[in-house]
Parts: structure tokens; sequence; C-alpha cells
């Protein structure tokens, strides 16, 4: 009886280890493409850094010569980033030229709006379709404007 | 089962050593089915782990005595809670449930990280797997197998110390170890991010909330050890700077310095090299803490066995891992590179920087007072004793500018903060901390660094509670909430950081109750039945405490006792019955004849009052001698102010650390997905 248990715990794990190299299966080495890119995460923390700037200054954290600053230098380096996340996009040719300064006024405006109707994880940052209830992203529950949890 | 368990340990050292090459090889040949199947050595060395230890168990709860350790831990009157428990009693007992716990935390590492993280998966399974070899080794070839067998069958063991029969006891070493072990996964993905050469933000994000969870348990296993201090030693204290308290200490230091640098690297790019530092030092602190509590090298309150072969083993292990990642991150430096400089001296990185820099000194500081007596007394043969006076001297002022720093964090702004706003800021906060200790110097209490800890410590809160007042209204204004809703999405959107001020608020109050202790009192008084003893709280109020008598018991073998002194004490204060508090003394016959004081404690909100049974007449209770002399007992006792503040804000830092690492649950790491985006969680540049 014992050995019996014995040779089953030993043969259970030689298939459960073995498995993979007899029939060939594998796992991934690679990021996969859902996952974000370094530059991606970089345009994030600046859009999202951009925001937390304004809290500072309406916190009195900031004065407002500071403050302008500061917002320069974020919408600089989020520029930079959403240049590098285009090129990762489009491959490196590409026609439709750098975003300008308008384009991320508009896009903090964009996360900001979708932060208060729920649509952008508050996680993750990514943008949803309107009343999606999980990120797709990063599948965090979203919350959705008015709901109690929100 | 017992034969089962201990198979199953022989067979997951080779299966380990199979998952560790493979996963190596797999790694660098780029071979995904030999990475597929190391990963399956993780959950099956986790299976054949758990059978291990549900073998000792079983040993334990059929009082299998031929087993050395069951013989040495338990006895067949071993109630069964501490028969199960009894798996961490021990050294080599808690070497095993250490693995236990490390395999179960890698194999949720690999779990859920199936399709994500690939790139590091391969030498994450690798590192881990190794260091699984490392334990199994440990377990099986230096004399340390829980599975070994004494040759005879004792009829009963000698069952478990006796203080060690305590609640608090069995669950403060479990607690710490999960911290412990937990911590094996971010040290596993540095590794990782070291060898693959990947080392963009990714890494730091996975190991953040393992850091976090590591730290959390941490701090609840420190707390916990404290409460079985103070409940069951009986000298009235809950620290005591013991090696080993210093040991969970340590990493706990190092773990709360990455918590903060983390995120400078994250949203300012910086200290890149320091932050991998801190994670890989936080590691080998981990494996230092067993190294110190199981090798019997240090005497302390903790080390119940002796063993050296083990220390040297643990030596020789610490020292490769840290020569080895010395020569990793030096190969690494150029993609380690800073990729911003601090602005401002006036900066919330700066206000970080200073916060790592205190917590390292305070870190080596510990580890100094903690080994000068073994290094004394192995390179000048003669041992110097540190005690608690050193550590608290060291560490207090420490403390206090620990304490100053969580006040002006958060009222600093990232990159620069202009002076104007700053004296605006502070102004109020400053002006709340003076008069907090103006007051109390007034009031009469003058003990210069307490009174200073309870000002900064007011200072601190008014400033935590102007930034939800504060980031309320502001969040209101810029979207247009009511205050109620805006006080909500404020603290939901940013749970990190407002979960840290929460966890800052309970260090706070802690702090505050540690500043009581110079106003501490203790008598110590040989009364007769009849008399009576009267302690003065600081507070004012006089206690009066009656000796009625002592009550005696001998040879109750059923539980384990040679004898008992229970002594009965009415209560008064100031003039008021309060209900009446016992005492005792007991002489327990296993596993040696030792003595123990149980301890009378009444808590209240302000202060406790805690009276031991220091001294009875022994010969007379023994003999039996039935004459009054045998009634004359001794005590001690004592007054401290706020105590049970202690243990209230250790449950303020539970809630604290759990909003801060709410979503996605405290035992995930953060998908790379989300997490990628850094301080994007849950919102921005937020501490």
């Amino acid at each position: 009886m014992l050995l019996a248990l014995g040779m089953l715990v030993i043969f259970g794990v030689a298939i459960v280890v073995l498995e993979p190299l007899v029939r060939g299966s594998s796992a991934s080495l690679e990021r996969t493409n859902d996952e974000m890119s370094e530059a991606e995460a970089t345009r994030r923390v600046r859009l999202l850094a951009l925001r937390d700037a304004e809290y500072d200054f309406q916190m009195g954290k900031l004065n407002e010569a500071d403050y302008r600053d500061l917002r320069a230098e974020l919408q600089a380096e989020a520029l930079e980033a959403m240049q590098v996340v285009e090129m990762e996009k489009n491959g490196r040719a590409v026609g439709a030229g750098p975003p300008t300064r308008e384009a991320i006024e508009a896009e903090v405006a964009a996360v900001r709006a979708g932060l208060e109707s729920g649509t952008t994880c508050s996680t993750c940052g990514s943008g949803n379709p309107p009343g999606s209830r999980f990120c797709a992203a990063c599948g965090e529950a979203l919350h959705l404007s008015g709901s109690p949890s929100a | 089962m017992n034969i089962i368990g201990e198979l199953a340990l022989w067979v997951s050292l080779p299966v380990a050593i199979w998952g560790a090459s493979l996963a190596f090889i797999g790694g660098r040949q780029n071979r995904g089915d030999l990475v597929l199947s190391a990963e399956r050595t993780v959950y099956a060395v986790l299976a054949l782990i758990t059978l291990a230890s549900l073998g000792i168990v079983d040993t334990f709860l059929n009082d299998r005595f031929e087993y050395t350790y069951v013989a040495s831990y338990s006895s067949l009157d071993l109630p069964t809670f501490y028969k199960v428990s009894g798996l961490w009693a021990g050294q080599t007992g808690s070497l095993l449930f250490w693995l236990l716990l490390m395999c179960g935390f890698s194999a949720l590492a690999v779990w859920s990280n199936k399709t994500k993280n690939r790139e590091f998966m391969p030498y994450v399974v690798g590192t881990l797997m190794v260091l699984q070899v490392f334990f199994l080794v440990v377990l099986l070839f230096a004399d340390v197998n829980p599975y070994a067998r004494l040759g005879f069958t004792p009829i009963d063991g000698q069952g478990l110390n006796p203080q060690l029969q305590n609640y608090w006891m069995t669950i403060h070493p479990p607690t710490l170890y999960l911290g412990f072990t937990a911590f094996t996964i971010p040290f596993a993905f540095a590794m990782a991010a070291l060898l693959s050469g990947r080392l963009d933000s990714r890494w730091i994000v996975v190991t953040r909330k393992w850091i976090l969870l590591s730290w959390f348990f941490l701090s609840n296993g420190i707390v916990f050890g404290m409460r079985w201090a103070y409940e069951e030693l009986g000298w009235g204290g809950y620290w005591f700077w013991d090696p080993v308290e210093n040991a969970s200490l340590l990493p706990w230091l190092t773990a709360t310095a990455f918590l903060h640098s983390v995120q400078i690297q994250e949203t300012r790019g910086m200290l890149k090299v320091w932050n991998m530092g801190l994670v890989l030092t936080t590691f080998l602190l981990t494996i230092f803490a067993t190294f110190l509590t199981r090798s019997g090298l240090i005497e302390s309150v903790h080390t119940f066995a002796e063993n050296t072969k083990i220390a040297f083993i643990f030596l020789g292990f610490m020292g490769s891992i840290m020569a080895l990642v010395a020569v990793l991150i030096i190969y690494r430096l150029p993609q380690l590179k800073s990729s911003n400089q601090i602005e401002s001296f006036i900066s919330r990185e700066s206000a970080f920087l200073f916060n790592n820099l205190i917590l390292v000194a305070t870190t080596f500081a510990v580890m100094w007072g903690t080994l000068l007596p073994l290094l004394s007394e192995g390179f000048m043969g003669q041992e110097i004793s540190v005690g608690p006076a050193f550590f608290n001297k060291v560490n207090v002022p420490f403390g206090i500018a620990i304490l100053f720093l969580m006040g002006v964090g958060p009222v600093i702004a990232w990159r620069r903060a202009s002076k104007k706003n700053l004296q605006r800021n502070f102004l109020v906060p400053i002006g709340v901390g003076l008069a907090t200790a103006a007051g109390l110097w007034f009031a009469g209490a003058r003990v210069g660094l307490s009174v200073m800890t309870f000002g900064i410590g007011a200072f601190v809160l008014w400033v935590i509670g102007a930034e939800f007042w504060k980031g309320t209204k502001a969040r209101a204004r810029i979207e247009g909430e009511g205050l109620v809703r805006a006080f909500w999405h404020l603290v939901m959107r940013n749970r990190r950081r407002w979960g840290g001020y929460i966890v800052h608020v309970a260090i706070v109050v802690m702090f505050v109750a540690f500043a009581t202790a110079p106003w501490y009192q203790e008598i110590r008084q040989t009364l007769d039945p009849g008399e009576s003893a009267e302690i003065t709280s600081p507070l004012g109020s006089t206690y009066t405490m009656t000796y009625e008598g002592l009550s005696t018991n001998f040879n109750d073998r059923e539980d384990n006792l040679a004898w008992q002194a229970v002594a009965l004490l009415t209560v008064e204060k100031d003039g008021e019955p309060l209900p009446p508090m016992s005492t005792e003394k007991r002489e327990y016959i296993r596993p040696e004849r030792s003595t123990s004081t149980e301890v009378a404690i009444r808590s209240t909100a302000v202060e406790d009052l805690y009276i031991t049974l220091a001294d009875v007449n022994t010969r007379a209770v023994q003999m039996r001698i039935n004459d009054p002399t045998a009634q004359t007992a001794t005590f001690t006792f004592m007054v401290k102010p706020l105590v049970s503040w202690i243990w209230a804000s250790a449950f303020v830092l539970t809630i604290g650390a759990l909003i801060g690492m709410w979503p996605g649950g405290a035992q995930t790491p953060a998908p790379a997905s989300r997490s990628a985006a850094g301080t994007a969680e849950p919102a921005p540049a937020g501490d």
C-alpha cells in the first residue's frame, strides 16, 4: 500500500514535470503585444502627473509660476513619449507628424473626462468604451459614475 | 502518511534541481518547453513539501515520539491546537514551514504570471528554484531533518515550552514567516531583471505589490511578537532589542525605505541602483533573520536550539548571493543610470531621500548593535554586551527625525516647492505642534525627547488631516463633486497615497505611545496577606492593591504542573473598587523544570495596570509548610500609559496597508499591462 502510494507520488510528479518535454508544449518567453511598452507607460505616468500637479497647485503646495513651469516640463515629456508611442504604433515612417501641445491638452481632458464618467480605468489609465464594467487592458472593475462604489 | 511525507521531502530535491537547471537553460536558449517544464516543478515541489509538512503534523497528532522533533516539542498531554502548530515550534520544523510558505508564494507568482511578464519568468523560476534547492539541502543534510529518528521510542515527549503555549505565539511566527518568505518573489524578479537585462519600469511595478504584502505581514508579525512578550514574559515590556526582534525589524526597515524610494524611481526615473540594492538587501536580511533565529549563534530568548553547522551554511549562502548580485549590478550599471536629477533641495524627492538615509542608518545601527557582541567575542575573545540603552540612544533620534519627515513629505510638491508656499503650509501645523509640546511641558511632562515626540506627532497628524481636507476640497472644485463624494473618490482613486497616510497615522500613534515610556511607574513590594501597596499613575489616579492570599496546587500531571501558586489581589482606583486581579507563578515539569509567571493586566484606553508575582517562598510552597511565612509574596506593580494605543495603532496600520494594496487583491502582483503605468496605479505621481 505504502509502496503503491510512494510510486504514485513519484510518477505523478514525473508526468507533470516531463509532459511539456514529451509533448512539446511550450511557454511563451516574450512580452505579449497587449502589454504596455515603456514609452506608453511613460506617457501615462506623465499625463497623470499633470493631473496631480493640478491638485498640488489647487491644494497650495505649488505657486502659480512653479506650477506653470512644471506643467510645461511634464507636457514636453509627455509629448516626447507620445511621439515614441505613435512611432511604435505606425512603424517608423509616420506621416501624421508629431502631436502638438493642444493634442496633449486634449488627451489630459479626455483622461479626466474618462475618469469622471468611469470609462478610464483609475488603475492603469486605459480608456474603455462607454458602458464597460471592467477595464479591457487590466481587468480592473471600473467605477461607473452614479454607482455607489464609484 | 509520515513515510510518504519523508519520501516527498527527498523527492522534492531532484525535482527542484531539475527545475532550477531547466529554467536557466530554457531562458538562455529561448526554449519554451524547458521553461514550461521548470514552471511545472514549482507546483510539483509545492505539492511535495505540502505532503512533507502534513507528514510532520501527522507525526505530532499521532504522538510518534520515535521522531526526534516530535519527542522534543510535543507530549501526550499537549492540546491538539499546539500539536498542529508544532510544525513551527522548533528549528527543524520551522525551516520546513519556511520552505512550505516560500513554495506557496512561488507557485502563486508563477500562476499569476502565466500570460504576462513572460520575459522574466525563466529567471524568476530559476532563482526561486535555486532558493528552494538551498533550503532542501539544509533540511536534508545539515542535521535538521524534521524526520530524523531517535532510534528508540520514548513513552512521552518532552513537551512544548510552556511560554510558547500562547495564542500570540502560535500566530506570531507564521505571520513573520509570511512576511519573510513573500519577499522571495521581489528578489526573484530583481534577479530576473538583472539577468535578463530588462531593467525598465516593469520589474519594479511587479515587485512593489509583493513588497507591500510582505511589509504588511512583517509589520503584523512584529506587533504580534510584541504582544506576546508583553503578555507572557512578565517583565512588563514589549520590546527588548533582543537579537531576533532586531532581525525581524531589519528587513522591515529596508522594505519601508524601498516603499518610499520606489516612488522616486516611478515618477522621476532616479535611484535605480539604490532601489535594486534595497530589494536585494531586504531579501538578504530575511535570510539573515532565519539564520539568527535558527542558528543558535546568538543568545536570545528565541534561540531554542544550537546548531552551528547550519550557521556556516547560511553565511556561505548569503555571501555567495551578495557577491553574485554585486557583480550583476556592476555589469548592468549602464542600464541603471538615472534619467533625472533632483532639481531642488526642497522637494518631495529630497524628503524621500532623507527618509531613506535615516531608515538605512537605523538599519546599520540595529545591525551593528546586534552583531557587536558576536564579533567582539569572535575577534577579541571578549564579549561586549549591547543593551537596550545603546539601541534607544541611537534609534530614538532617528525615530524622531522620521516622524518629522512624515509631516514634511506630504506638503512638499514633487520637483520643487517654493519657500512661500512652504511657509503658508507649515505655519499652522508647526504652531499646533509647538502648542502641544508647550502645553504638555507646562502640564508637567518634563522629558525633552518625549515632549518633542508628542509635539511632532501633533504636527504630523495636523498635516495629514489637512491633506485629507484640502484634497477633498480640491477634488470637489476640479471635478465639481459634493464633499462626501469627492472624499470617497479622492481616497479610492489614489489608494496607495491615502492608504499610506493612514499607515502614517498609525505610526505616529505608535511613536506617541512609545514616548510615554519614561513615565512608566514600577514598584516592587513584599506583602503578607491583608497588606496593601499603592502606586500612583503619571496621570494622577492612585491604585491600591490589597493582597488577599495565596492558593497553591501541586503535582497536577495533567496540566504539566509541579506546582502553581495563585495570588489574589483586590484593587481600588482612587477608592473605587475594581474587579479583583490574580497573578501566578508556576513550575512546569516538562520540558525541564522551569518557572514562569502569569501576569495580571488591566488594560484601559488610558493606561495599563500590570501586576506580576515576582517571588514566593518557593521552599515553603513546595514543602507545603502550613505556616504564615508560606503566604508571603513579592509583587511587581506597574502602571503603563497608552500601551493599548500600540495595539490599536497596529489595527489602523492594517487598514491603511489594506487600502494601499487593495485592487487586484493582496496576493497577486499587478498585471503588467496595468502596472507598467507605474505611478498610474491607482493615480500618478502619488506617494
